[in-house]
């Protein structure tokens, strides 16, 4: 028998508030988090707008000072998803557990360069006659510009070592960073790990932001977002046939994964069962996912043969729904191919139509929303579903959050770059 | 601990460093005492801390990618995505593709942070910037710098993406995961596909790291953050792992790509196995005192089926950083005894290939095993009573049949793989 994952905790911190149930509330509800950007000018951007993080502050969550001061956005979402995650598993306080089989797996994102910093000493040192720039001219005003713990801080493994050290989580430490998939693919090869017995808990999840002018400037460049700059809050239209691309978003989402003896010895609640996982790659293009959903096809049945479910058995699917073109297009293609007839039937809904898109930390928070609707009974919307797309025919759950009852749910991530991560989680049952 | 009947081996290696294109010139050149380690010759360093480095040079693609769609793929890709590209068509030259289920071929990788190539942003720079020190007008940024700029760009730069193009070009429709835990991502990478394969989740993966920080703006940044080497007038020298002397890290540059796959996968389409895989574990060393070096090491071993006594030597992290060689010397000395087990510190000569260095050194190992001798440590003279361990100074003929890599991060993310010779 392989020793079963069970969930005991989960923290968010998303565009629609700074804790789990003010996220699900607030899809529920089938509101938008999405806005014009706030953090910096935006105004002659293609894109003006996302979906931004309101009113946060890190000192409300954690008090102390550490290097989390001079850290992006992501690592300040990561501590405060991850403080409520542990505190609903009761491990914050505890002092029983083997704090060396408790281990961390996050799917984040990078910290937030020094913009204007790089880019002027940059201005400083290039010459448009020969395309090139004076690199110890630049290195002289990078020496002194640049923010020595903020630059330490944009590494991809600082989050991680962060969190592990303030929650004292000994165990295995990694981190990934597969784009939008970033986040799924760290809970699955998670649950991986302590299936084969390398950790007994680990804190699991993402945390990303990449509303910066950087992030906005690449994704613009490739065309991907939604240019609906007069009408901000209706862009997100996965499904919708005049769907225009996706929304940045930005938070994090963190779940506390565990061996089910474990948390029963514990005394843990048991808020679902992680009972599926699948991965693959699309091994086809870096800038478009296959176009019949080859790969996600193959990752929704790989996920469904590890749970040992049929796709009868599936009563919810939170889509990966970027709202691009593309996307949602192969994603119905991908769904019909492995739910046949049953298609028509499973309600599958996008939580980035409210919520943007969270890049590293999509999948956890979408997975997160999977729980809550199995305990609330309740599946959101996927709002700003206007006109019907003849290519993307399924039930989409248009505008209105509906009473459903799950037992199974099925999460997608899809990355930008080729990983496709599925992910199943149960209502508990022993 | 579950028991996996599946057994995981190491068939083939690819691999780009300072010191050469050829797994067995890499050996023989660090045999023979060669340091890859010298001025950085890709940009003018006079005015950084630090301008010593390992490059690979004379560096060119094109050499190892022959095919023309492939060959336009590379010009969508910064110098470590073409550095992973080619050392993973390296390593696939031996294998017949054709004897590989595509579905059933994963891409594990380790990447770090990959930083613009400046001149590309150089025009949207000139255009925006302030007379301010450090402000950008935000408004001209995007009216006119935006446009100038390539549309594929964002695309050169992302992490996941050395495992994305390498999944591209040789039709790996199996996992595919980009590890971003810095200096130990390439050795995590490769205990991520080992559990895959012992799980039945593929059965032939593409497993390693790629990196560059011989590059402006990572060098600057590391020189800012990072305890580097400033003995810019002796750079093979510079880098001291364990000497009392050392006085920070050397940074370098390349790829490996090990071919990682099921025992019986391997022998159906006659590969030779040249290790295997036997055990992995992974810790956080919460206190930075080495504890959870230990523990990461104690799980591989574990999994092993294995006691310290059985392994023959150690490939250190070993950087020359002056607190964490002390720190991985207390974690070494706790399973091993002090100066319990010889170890070798393979940056020394190679410079810390970051992302990379975990495959790299592991591919160290495996032709160590095979050639039957560990090459010499170099630049270690003044031994550190803070680190306790036996560093090799000269060649080592290896007696027992397995190895230990470790690798540590500067925030204290610890991994370890035992490998075997194949018999």
């Amino acid at each position: 028998m392989r020793r079963r994952v069970v969930i005991t905790g989960m923290g968010a911190v998303t565009p629609l508030g700074h804790d789990v149930k003010s996220t699900m509330e607030g899809q529920l509800a089938g509101k938008s988090g999405v806005g014009p950007i706030q953090q910096f000018e935006a105004r002659t951007f293609p894109t003006t707008f996302a979906a931004e993080v309101k009113g946060f502050d890190l000192a409300q969550h954690i008090p102390e000072n550490g290097p989390w001061d001079n850290a992006g956005p992501n690592t300040r979402f990561a501590f405060a998803a991850a403080k409520q995650a542990l505190a609903q598993a009761g491990l914050l306080q505890d002092t029983k557990t083997d704090r060396s089989r408790l281990g961390v797996y996050l799917g984040s994102g990078e910290g937030v360069q020094d913009f204007h910093a790089i880019m002027w000493a940059l201005s400083r040192t290039y010459d448009p006659a020969t395309r090139d720039y004076d690199v110890p001219a630049f290195t002289r005003y990078a020496l002194e510009l640049f923010h020595p713990q903020r630059e330490a801080e944009q590494e991809l493994h600082t989050t991680a070592a962060h969190l592990a050290r303030y929650f004292g989580l000994e165990g295995p430490n990694l981190s990934c960073l597969t784009a939008c998939a970033a986040s799924s693919q760290a809970i699955g090869e998670a649950t991986e790990l302590i299936r084969h017995g390398d950790a007994e808990v680990i804190l699991a999840g993402g945390a990303h932001s990449m509303i910066h002018p950087f992030g906005v400037t690449g994704f613009n460049l490739l065309t991907a977002l939604s240019q609906r700059n007069d009408a901000p809050s209706k862009a997100s239209r996965p499904f919708d046939l005049h769907r225009d691309g996706f929304v940045l978003g930005e938070g994090a989402g963190m779940l506390v994964l565990e061996e089910l003896e474990h948390a029963k010895q514990r005394g843990a609640v048991l808020l679902a069962e992680l009972t599926g996982y699948g991965s693959t790659a699309d091994a086809f293009r870096v800038t478009d996912s296959h176009e019949d959903g080859r790969g996600a096809i193959a990752c929704i049945r790989g996920a469904l043969k590890d749970s040992g479910l049929s796709p009868d058995q599936i009563d919810y699917i939170n889509a990966h729904g970027t709202s691009t073109k593309v996307n949602d297009r192969a994603e119905t293609l991908a769904v019909k191919a492995v739910f046949g007839e049953r298609a028509y039937q499973v309600p599958m809904s996008s939580s980035k139509s409210m919520l943007g898109h969270l890049i590293a930390a999509g999948g956890a928070v979408e997975l997160i929303t999977c729980i809550e609707a199995i305990h609330r009974g309740w599946i959101p919307p996927t709002i700003n579903y206007e006109t019907p797309d003849p290519e993307c025919d399924l039930d989409y759950v248009p505008n209105q959050a509906r009473p459903h009852r799950v037992r199974h749910a099925l999460s997608n991530s899809f990355g930008f770059g080729g990983q496709n991560i599925s992910l199943i989680v149960s209502r508990f049952e022993s | 601990m579950s028991v996996s009947s599946r057994r995981v081996v190491i068939t083939g290696i690819g691999t780009l460093s300072p010191l050469g294109a050829e797994p067995d010139t890499l050996l023989a050149r660090l045999l023979a005492g060669e340091s890859g380690i010298a001025r950085i010759s890709a940009f003018d360093p006079a005015a950084m801390p630090t301008q010593i480095g390992g490059e690979v040079l004379d560096f060119d693609a094109k050499t190892y990618i022959t095919d023309k769609t492939q060959r336009r793929a590379l010009k969508m890709m910064s110098r470590p995505l073409q550095l992973a590209v080619s050392a993973a068509a390296l390593a696939m030259k031996g294998v017949d593709r054709r004897q590989i289920d595509s579905t059933r071929f994963g891409v594990e990788f380790g990447a770090g942070l990959i930083p613009s190539e400046l001149p590309e942003l150089g025009e949207a720079a000139r255009l925006s910037a302030e007379d301010t020190p450090a402000r950008v007008n935000l408004q001209r940024w995007g009216q006119l710098g935006i446009p100038t700029i390539q549309p594929l760009w964002m695309l050169k730069y992302l992490p996941n993406l050395p495992a994305g193009h390498i999944s591209i070009f040789h039709d790996a429709q199996g996992p595919n995961n980009s590890i971003t835990e810095s200096d130990a991502a390439s050795l995590i990478a490769l205990g991520e596909a080992y559990r895959i394969l012992e799980r039945d989740g593929a059965d032939f993966f593409l497993s390693g790291g790629c990196e560059s920080k011989i590059n402006p703006v990572s060098l600057v940044r590391q020189c800012l953050f990072e305890k580097l080497s400033r003995r810019n007038d002796q750079p093979t020298t510079a880098c001291r792992p364990f000497d009392q002397n050392r006085d920070g890290m050397v940074l370098s540059e390349g790829a490996t790509v090990l071919v990682v796959e099921e025992l019986g996968h391997a022998l159906r389409r006659s590969a030779t196995p040249l290790a295997e895989v036997i055990g992995f574990g992974a810790a956080f060393d919460r206190h930075q005192n080495g504890q959870g070096l230990a523990q990461a090491i104690r799980a591989a071993l574990r999994q092993a089926h294995l006691t310290p006594d059985d392994l023959d030597f150690v490939i250190g992290h070993a950087t020359g950083h002056p607190d964490h060689d002390a720190v991985e010397a207390r974690g070494l000395a706790a399973v091993f005894g002090p100066h319990g087990i010889p170890v070798y510190a393979a940056k020394a000569a190679l410079g810390h290939l970051g992302a990379a260095s975990g495959a790299t050194e592991v591919a160290i190992g495996i032709l160590a095993l095979h050639k039957g001798v560990v090459p010499p440590t170099l630049n270690y003279h003044t031994p550190d009573p803070d680190c306790p361990v036996r560093v090799l100074t000269t060649p080592h003929t290896v007696q027992k049949k397995a190895f230990l890599k470790v690798a540590y991060t500067s925030l204290g993310q610890c991994a370890a793989a035992i490998l075997k010779k194949w018999e």
